[in-house]
């Protein structure tokens, strides 16, 4: 108790100091927690972009398919099987895909044809409501058709525009047919957005020759808390014969840089920290040089060196509390701010790419228990270490030098 | 009437028997290199000459389909190919043009005009094992090719001429090399075989059924087989043909791909 007494009345002795010190701290924590939501925030954007618009959890391929996708390489029984996944629980939809020329006007650019399943598809991904201009797919409108956001640059047209597609059929033939553009959508992935070509299941089998099978089923767990390995599993045992890979399998890159998060928060609360240390070690060397002849008196009427160290200490703890306090209540509004409305960097940047999945030039942050903790917690940390060295030269002081020290 | 006919004969005899003599007289005199250019220009004017104009079917089988196509072609030089689809009924119409370095599609059931970018070159032409960049680089083996006689002998019981064909460094040419068989009478290509750049076989042409066609014999049935896949092949066979028509530049034009 003592010992906090003390603490307390020499922090506000030098009342400029502590006021500095904190502030810095303050700031510094402000700061991080910032930018531990916005990190939050980019991670999970990233989650969904790659998941939730295009990915799904878990997917469905012949085998080969992959490596070399071709259009013969289907999954032949596709119908049956999406039915056997919805009664298992799953959100489960077929997809088709094809290559083709897609051109408008003057300008062609190759495209990746998607049929897509309209009932099933929208239970998995939420690609219908990423839209940028125009609308979703629709049954009555088998020639309407929704582009990525780069390739309806690239092909220079608007809602309401032609396309002309040119592809090979399943029998050799030319496919050929006249579109127009329904939709066009946001950023939602590199390959998407630079040859995204979506049409209606119908469609795409008339125009290819493709009367049955799929290239995909893709499914998604109602429920996001369950265990993806666990749904992967109960997928196997319903599709035995094709290829069944998880979102983590299937893009493992993009898995190990979200399973870095915490890693990559912690590097960037270092480096910060490292410019907050040096202040506090300043400050709390200055405190203690200062106070040598003090702490020399102290000494000699029986203060221990554990007792100083301990005093140092707790001055620190006191300044770190309060930075903390700062630092939260300036975070928490600011975080909470870019939650709401994110910095839109589209005047910067016309698209924003995060390992390899296109992000919407809205940067949104997202305050959760980690982006706020982490930063306080590492502020306390990194606080103790830097006063390491001003509270042990406060503990080995010998008394008699001290009070002679000028 | 007879006389004019017999006349005639005996002023082609005389004509040909000269233009060989000459033809043998050449060949003694010039140096190795120069003799297999010039048997070279000769396969490469075979089909093409300065303009021409032909009606192909081109058969192809593949393991998901095999599909049958007649179709009409007219180039000029080497730069200059429209071809269109005659039959079947639901392509008809369909029409490539390649003109210099472009090719550009005519598609019947749009009513468009496409031009195919530089990604779908390596795409199948019209479903066969020709791709699109096999058009646009239609080459003349004797620009793009240093060629040597790798072997002139008998073989198969036919007098033949073997060339091997290295791509020249500045040649736009995908190929490693290329083993080029001619009978040695009349230069009539027998065989081409396309390496590729780790000298593996990446495709075989087989030329067959010499008949007369546009005033001489000629093979008249060309044959693709991919080496990755042996089952698989193209076939296009001439029924008629006709060289050297003079045809305008300006038939060779967007306008007249769509021309019926």
């Amino acid at each position: 108790m003592n010992i906090l007494s003390f603490a307390i009345r020499n922090v506000k002795r030098n009342w400029h100091r502590t006021l500095v010190t904190t502030s810095a701290m303050g700031f510094a924590g402000m700061i991080m927690i910032l930018y531990a939501s916005l990190m939050e925030g980019l991670f999970q954007a990233s989650e969904r972009n790659a998941v939730a618009m295009d990915l799904g959890d878990i997917q469905i391929h012949a085998h080969g398919y992959r490596r070399d996708p071709d259009l013969y390489t289907r999954i032949a029984d596709a119908n049956h099987l999406v039915q056997s996944l919805q009664q298992a629980g799953l959100h489960a939809t077929q997809r088709l895909y094809g290559f083709g020329l897609a051109a408008a006007g003057s300008s062609s650019a190759g495209v990746q044809l998607r049929g897509i399943d309209l009932k099933n598809e929208t239970t998995v991904t939420q690609i219908h409501r990423h839209l940028m201009q125009g609308r979703w797919l629709d049954r009555s409108d088998p020639h309407g058709v929704v582009v990525g956001r780069k390739l309806a640059r690239t092909l220079n047209v608007k809602v309401g525009d032609e396309v002309v597609i040119v592809s090979q059929a399943t029998d050799g033939s030319m496919a050929n047919d006249l579109y127009r553009v329904r939709g066009i959508l946001k950023s939602v992935g590199e390959e998407i957005d630079r040859a995204g070509f979506f049409m209606i299941a119908p469609a795409f089998r008339e125009l290819m020759v493709l009367p049955e099978g799929a290239h995909e089923i893709t499914i998604m767990r109602p429920e996001r808390s369950a265990s993806l390995e666990a749904a992967t599993t109960a997928v196997k045992t319903l599709a035995p014969r094709y290829e069944v890979m998880s979102w983590r399998e299937l893009r493992p890159l993009i898995a190990a840089i979200l399973g870095l998060a915490d890693t990559h928060i912690l590097f960037a609360l270092l480096v910060t920290y490292v410019a907050v240390a040096m202040v506090v070690l300043n400050a709390m060397l200055m405190s203690v040089f200062e106070r040598i002849h003090e702490f020399g008196v102290m000494k000699a009427i029986g203060f221990g060196p554990g007792q100083l160290t301990l005093l140092v200490y707790t001055e620190t703890l006191i300044q770190v509390a309060a930075a903390s306090v700062l630092a939260l209540l300036g975070g928490l509004p600011l975080s909470g701010f870019f939650e709401r409305h994110g910095i839109d960097l589209s005047a910067f940047v016309s698209s924003v790419s995060f390992a390899g999945i296109a992000l919407d030039p809205v940067w949104q942050a997202y305050v959760t228990r980690r982006s706020v903790v982490m930063p306080i917690v590492a502020l306390f940390v990194i606080a103790g270490i830097a006063v390491i060295y001003p509270a042990v030269k406060a503990a080995v002081i010998r008394p008699v030098k001290a009070i002679y020290y000028r | 009437m007879r006389a004019v006919g017999i006349l005639l004969i005996a002023l082609l005899i005389t004509t040909f028997g000269a233009v060989e003599i000459a033809r043998l007289s050449a060949a003694q005199t010039e140096a190795p290199g120069e003799r297999a250019r010039r048997i070279l220009r000769e396969v490469d004017d075979l089909w093409r000459g300065d303009s021409s104009h032909g009606i192909f079917t081109m058969q192809v089988k593949t393991a998901h389909y095999t599909r049958s196509m007649r179709l009409e072609a007219w180039t000029k030089g080497k730069e200059k190919t429209l071809v269109r689809i005659l039959a079947p009924l639901k392509e008809k119409g369909t029409a490539t043009l390649k003109s210099e370095n472009s090719i550009y599609s005519y598609l019947p059931r749009t009513d468009r005009t496409v031009r195919l970018t530089s990604g779908m070159m390596m795409g199948s032409w019209m479903g066969s094992h020709f791709t699109n960049d096999d058009l646009v680089k239609e080459s003349r083996m004797e620009d793009d090719y240093t060629p040597r006689i790798s072997f002139e002998g008998e073989r198969n019981g036919r007098k033949t001429i073997e060339f091997t064909l290295i791509p020249k460094p500045e040649a736009p040419v995908v190929w490693g090399k290329v083993v080029a068989t001619v009978l040695a009478e009349g230069y009539l290509p027998l065989t081409q075989i396309y390496y590729d750049e780790d000298m593996a076989v990446a495709r075989t042409f087989t030329f067959s059924d010499i008949k007369p066609l546009a005033g001489r014999p000629r093979p008249t049935v060309m044959r693709v087989v991919p080496a990755d896949k042996p089952e698989e092949y193209t076939e296009i066979v001439y029924e008629r043909l006709e060289l050297n028509l003079g045809i305008d530049d300006a038939f060779f034009s967007l306008a007249s791909l769509k021309r019926h």
